[in-house]
C-alpha cells in the first residue's frame, strides 16, 4: 500500500487507519466523497492488528442485533467482492446452568425477531459441531451458524485498497498533533507531516479517542479508556479442528477458535487497566491455559507459541460512541468499541457515511449516542466477548 | 557399531526401537534423532507443506510415540521397544489424559542466571556463594557451547578440563538442568522467572536476573536448505562430541566460519569438503549432493552450516531490552554496568560474539557488578580491562543472491515459509517487518523468529535499501520458549 503525501486539503478527514477508519473511508469514497485517512503508523496497525477475528450477531439488545445483522450482510458481500476470507463458521456459546439458559433464551428471542437464526441446541449437538469439546458440564448451547470470522489485517488491507480505488487517500506514518479551529468551525489539522485543510473530521482512533477529543477541545464527557486484553496462539493443528468461535462465560469468559493457518487463537476476560501498556503478562498465560483446557482438553498437549496484548477501548456500557458532536461543527466520533469493533466496522461505516451524506440512517445509531454518558443514560451492557 | 557411530556405546544399554515398524539399534538414554542418525536415518517428520525434514536444522520434529501423537522428537529419549511413527506437523493427540498436573515449585533467590554456558558459569564463579543463585539451563548439561567443543579453546586450553573447573559450583547454587525459562516478568519487588522442567512449572523469584542466554546459529539460505541431512553448526557439534555419532560418512562444511567445524571433523577423522558458496542441495528428499555457485557438485550425505552465530535477541527484548545493530548483528543496548534495564544484566554471546573465554570473563564482570550491588567488595574493573583484549567478532553481512535463487526451494523459516513468499511481499513495497511477519508468518512459528527474523531483516534491508539499524525489529513475546498448555494450566 502506498504511503501517500499529505494532501493540502480534503473535504473529510478521518483520524485513525484501523478497520473502523478504513471502512468509513471506503464507504464515503464509494459515495463519491473526498476523504483522507491519517494514520500515525501503518494501516491496520493498532487494535485491528491484535484483534481476535470474531464476527457475531449474538447480542442482547435490539440495536446491536440489527447493526450486526447488517454488518454480516456487508462482510459477506465485500469478502466475495474483494476476495478476502470471511467464513461463516458460527458462534457457539456454551451454557452450564439454568440461569444462563434463561438469559440466552431471551437473547435468542431478540435475535430471532430480527432474522438472526440463533437456536438453543443440546450438548450433543454442540459436540457434533466441535468434536473436541468437553461437554460433561454443558447443559445447552446457543448456536448461530451465520456468525463467523475473518482475518482482521487482510480484510482491513482489502478495504483500504478498494477505498483508494474509489479515490480515498490513505496517509500512513503521519500523526495528528492539533486542530485548527476558528469560531467553532474546523479549518484544518496539524500533523507531523504538515497541515491539511479540512472541514469535516471523524475521530476513529478508538483507544486513543480521548486524546483526539482533547485536541479538538470537546467538552462533552465521552469516557473511553484503553484496557489491556491479551490473546494466545498455539502450534498449528489439523485444519477444521475448531471451526466456530467457542465461548464459555463459566470458564473465564473465554473465547477460542482456529485460525486459517491452523493455530488455536483466543483469550479470556482477564482485563488490566486503564493502561496503554501492552506487555503480555504471566498471569494471563496461566489463566488462559487453565480455562482453555477446561473447555477443550486436547489443548493440554499443544504448545503455546506466543501471547500478545491489545486494547479494548472501553466505555461504561461497553457500547461505542458513534455520532456527531454538536459543539464543534462537523466533528464526528466512532470510537469506544469495547472489544467488538472489528465485527461492527462495515455497518458503522454505513451509519457514519449515511449521517454525513444524508443526515440520517436507517440503522439504530441513536443507541450509540455520544451524549448518553453525560445524560446518565447508559445502555444495557453490550455483550463484551470475542 | 552402527554405521555412523564414532565411539563404542555401552552394550548394557543396548535397546531396540522401531521407526514406522522397522527395528533399529539404539542405546537407552539416547535422544531419538541421534539414535536414528547413528543408523543413517535422517528423515523424521513431514512439514505442513509435505516436505521431509530432519531434526538438525530449524522446524519442529513432532512424532507419534507408542500411539501418542505430537511428541517433541528432538527431546525424546529412547527406551527399549519404543514404537515411533512419522507424522506431519499438524497431527495432534485428540484424546488426552486429564490429570491434576504436577504442583508448581517455587524458589526465592538473590540472582537468577538464565543460561549455563561459560558466561553463566562465570557469573556463578564470581559470586562464589556470597549470594543465593538459581542457574537455569535448557540443555541437559552445564557448559553451553563450550561443551560441544573437543579442540583447544583460546584462553581455556582443553575444553574438558576447563569445564571441570567451571562446573564446581558453590553449595547455594540451585541448578535447574533441562529447564527452559519462559521469560522475565517484573513484579516490582522482584523478578519472576517461570521455567519448565519435565512438564513441571517452576517459579523462580529473584532480586536480580542475568541473561546469559547465548547466541544462535545463523541459518543459510540455499535451495533445499531444510532437507534431512542439513545441520546447524551446534547440532553437528552436539552429535559428534556429546553423542559420539558422525553427521555423515562424507560431509560438506558451508559458510564463512568453517574452521570451528573442520577442526572437530579432523579430530574424529570424518571426511569433509569445505564449500564456501552453496547454492543448492539435491537428493531424493535428503542430502545426496551439494552444488555451489560455480556449478561444482559434491557427493555428500550431510551439509553443516557454519556461517557464524548471532546473539539470541528474544530473551533480551521480552525482558524489555532495546537493540542496536553492530558488527553484522543485533545486540542488546547495555548501560555501563552491562544492564538492559534496572535489575537485568546480560553477559556472554547474548551480548556479542567472541571466544568462550571472553564470554566467561564477561560473566565474571557481571558477577562483580552484582556483588557490588549487594554491598560486597568486588573489582569489576579487572574484568573490564581483560575483556578489552577481545574485540568482538564481526560477522560480514551476507549478500543474498535473491534474483538467482529459486525462492520456492529456499526455506527462510522452519514452519514452511519460503524465501519467495517473503521476497514477494517485500518486492510489493512493504518494508515494515511487523507487516511482513503478519502477511507471511515469518517469525510466528515454533522458533519465535530465532532462526528466521534476521534473514527476514536482511532481505528487507537488501531489497529496500533501508539500513539494518533502521528496521523495526518485532520484539519477542512470552513464552520465549514453547510450553505445553497443561504445564501452565494448573491451579494451586
Amino acid at each position: 500500500m502506498p504511503t501517500r503525501e499529505l494532501p493540502e486539503k480534503s473535504e473529510i478527514t478521518i483520524i485513525g487507519g484501523g478497520i473502523v477508519g478504513v471502512t468509513i473511508a471506503h464507504e464515503l469514497a464509494k459515495r463519491g466523497e473526498e476523504v483522507t485517512v491519517i494514520e500515525k503508523r501503518f494501516i491496520g496497525s493498532g487494535s485491528t492488528f491484535r484483534c481476535g477475528t470474531g464476527i457475531r450477531q449474538q447480542f442482547n439488545d435490539e440495536a446491536n442485533v440489527q447493526v450486526m445483522k447488517r454488518s454480516v450482510e456487508l462482510w459477506k458481500r465485500y469478502s466475495e467482492e474483494y476476495g478476502f476470507p470471511f467464513e461463516q463458521t458460527g458462534y457457539l456459546f456454551l451454557l452450564y446452568d439454568d440461569e444462563e439458559v434463561e438469559t440466552f433464551k431471551r437473547n435468542i428471542a431478540i435475535q430471532n425477531r430480527f432474522g438472526v437464526p440463533t437456536r438453543l441446541i443440546t450438548p450433543e449437538e454442540a459436540k457434533e459441531i466441535v468434536p473436541l469439546l468437553d461437554i460433561s458440564e454443558v447443559i445447552a448451547a446457543s448456536w448461530n451458524p451465520t456468525d463467523g470470522k475473518a482475518d482482521p489485517f487482510h480484510s482491513t488491507t482489502k478495504f483500504a485498497l478498494h477505498a483508494e480505488e474509489f479515490g480515498a487517500r490513505l496517509v500512513e506514518y503521519t500523526e495528528v498533533k492539533d486542530f485548527i479551529i476558528k469560531n467553532g468551525e474546523i479549518k484544518g489539522l496539524k500533523t507531523t507531516r504538515g497541515t491539511i485543510k479540512t472541514g469535516i473530521v471523524i475521530n476513529a482512533t478508538n483507544a486513543w479517542a480521548k486524546l483526539i477529543n482533547a485536541m479538538a477541545g470537546i467538552g462533552v464527557k465521552i469516557p473511553i479508556e484503553p484496557y489491556k486484553h491479551q490473546a494466545v496462539i498455539t502450534q498449528p493443528i489439523k485444519k477444521g479442528s475448531i471451526k466456530p468461535m467457542v465461548i464459555s462465560f463459566k470458564y473465564g469468559h473465554a473465547y477460542l477458535t482456529q485460525t486459517a493457518h491452523g493455530g488455536v487463537v483466543g483469550g479470556v476476560g482477564y482485563e488490566l487497566g486503564p493502561t496503554y501498556d501492552l506487555n503480555p503478562t504471566y498471569e494471563f498465560l496461566r489463566e488462559v491455559s487453565y480455562y482453555f483446557t477446561k473447555i477443550i482438553p486436547a489443548l493440554r498437549e499443544l504448545l503455546i507459541l506466543r501471547t500478545w496484548a491489545g486494547y479494548y477501548a472501553k466505555t461504561p456500557d461497553s457500547n461505542p460512541a458513534i455520532g456527531k458532536i454538536e459543539e464543534l461543527s462537523d466533528y464526528y466520533i466512532a470510537a469506544g468499541f469495547s472489544g467488538h469493533g472489528f465485527m461492527m466496522a462495515p455497518a458503522v461505516a454505513e451509519m457514519v457515511a449515511d449521517i454525513i451524506t444524508k443526515g440520517k440512517t436507517d440503522l439504530p445509531v441513536e443507541w450509540y449516542d455520544p451524549y448518553r454518558f453525560e445524560r446518565g443514560e447508559l445502555r444495557g451492557q453490550a455483550l463484551q466477548m470475542g | 557399531m552402527r554405521p555412523l557411530d564414532l565411539t563404542e556405546k555401552d552394550p548394557s544399554k543396548k535397546v531396540t526401537i522401531y521407526l514406522d515398524g522397522k527395528p533399529y539399534e539404539a542405546y537407552e538414554g539416547e535422544k531419538f534423532p541421534v539414535a536414528m542418525l547413528a543408523n543413517g536415518v535422517y528423515w523424521l517428520t513431514t512439514s505442513s507443506e509435505g516436505r521431509h525434514r530432519g531434526a538438525f536444522t530449524f522446524g519442529p520434529v513432532p512424532v507419534t510415540v507408542n500411539g501418542v501423537k505430537n511428541i517433541n522428537g528432538r527431546k525424546l529419549k529412547v527406551t527399549d521397544g519404543m514404537r515411533i511413527e512419522r507424522q506431519t506437523y499438524t497431527d495432534f493427540q485428540e484424546q488426552v489424559e486429564i490429570d491434576e498436573g504436577k504442583p508448581v515449585l517455587q524458589y526465592v533467590v538473590d540472582v537468577a542466571v538464565i543460561g549455563a554456558g561459560p558466561a553463566g558459569l562465570g557469573v556463578i564463579k564470581e559470586i562464589g556463594g556470597r549470594l543465593t543463585t538459581a542457574l537455569i539451563e535448557e540443555k541437559g548439561w552445564l557448559g553451553g557451547d563450550l561443551k560441544l567443543k573437543g579442540v583447544k579453546q583460546e584462553g581455556f586450553g582443553d575444553p574438558k578440563e576447563a569445564l571441570e573447573e567451571l562446573t564446581e559450583l558453590p553449595e547455594n547454587t540451585r541448578v535447574f538442568l533441562g529447564t527452559a525459562a519462559l521469560g522475565v516478568f517484573d513484579k516490582g519487588e522482584y523478578f519472576l522467572v517461570p521455567a519448565v522442567r519435565d512438564d513441571q512449572l517452576i517459579e523462580i523469584m529473584a532480586k536480580r536476573v542475568v541473561l546469559a542466554t547465548g547466541a544462535v546459529d545463523s541459518i543459510m539460505l540455499f535451495e533445499n536448505n531444510d532437507y534431512p541431512g542439513v545441520f546447524r553448526r551446534a547440532d553437528a557439534l552436539e552429535v559428534i562430541n556429546v553423542w559420539g555419532v558422525a553427521p555423515g560418512k562424507k560431509v560438506a562444511v558451508v559458510g564463512a566460519f568453517p574452521e570451528e567445524i573442520t577442526a572437530e571433523l579432523d579430530r574424529w577423522g570424518i571426511e569433509y569438503v569445505v564449500v564456501p558458496n552453496p547454492k543448492r542441495v539435491e537428493g531424493d528428499d535428503r542430502v545426496e549432493r551439494l552444488i555451489d555457485w560455480n556449478g561444482n557438485s559434491y557427493e555428500v550425505d550431510a551439509v553443516i552450516m557454519a556461517d557464524g552465530r548471532i546473539p539470541d535477541i528474544n530473551p533480551v527484548t521480552q525482558a524489555g531490552g532495546k537493540l542496536r545493530f553492530k558488527r553484522g548483528y543485533y545486540m542488546p543496548v547495555l548501560n555501563s554496568q552491562h544492564r538492559i534495564r534496572d535489575g537485568i544484566y546480560v553477559a556472554g554471546s547474548a551480548v556479542s560474539i567472541k571466544p568462550h573465554y571472553a564470554n566467561y570473563l564477561e560473566g565474571r564482570l557481571v558477577g562483580a557488578y552484582l556483588l557490588q550491588e549487594f554491598g560486597f567488595e568486588a573489582e569489576p574493573c579487572v574484568y573490564e580491562e581483560k575483556l578489552k583484549e577481545y574485540e568482538p567478532i564481526a560477522r560480514p553481512l551476507p549478500r543474498l543472491p535473491l534474483d538467482e535463487l529459486s525462492g520456492e526451494d529456499v526455506q527462510i523459516c522452519g514452519c514452511g515459509v519460503t524465501l519467495k513468499k517473503v521476497d514477494d511481499v517485500v518486492k510489493s513495497g512493504i518494508t515494515d517487518l511487523q507487516i511482513i511477519k503478519r502477511l507471511t508468518h515469518l517469525a510466528m512459528g515454533f522458533c519465535q523468529g530465532r532462526y528466521c527474523l534476521f534473514n527476514g531483516a536482511l532481505l528487507t534491508s537488501q531489497r529496500s535499501g533501508t539500513p539494518m539499524d533502521r528496521l523495526d525489529i518485532p520484539v519477542a513475546r512470552p513464552p520465549i520458549k514453547n510450553v505445553k498448555m497443561k504445564v501452565v494450566a494448573g491451579r494451586d
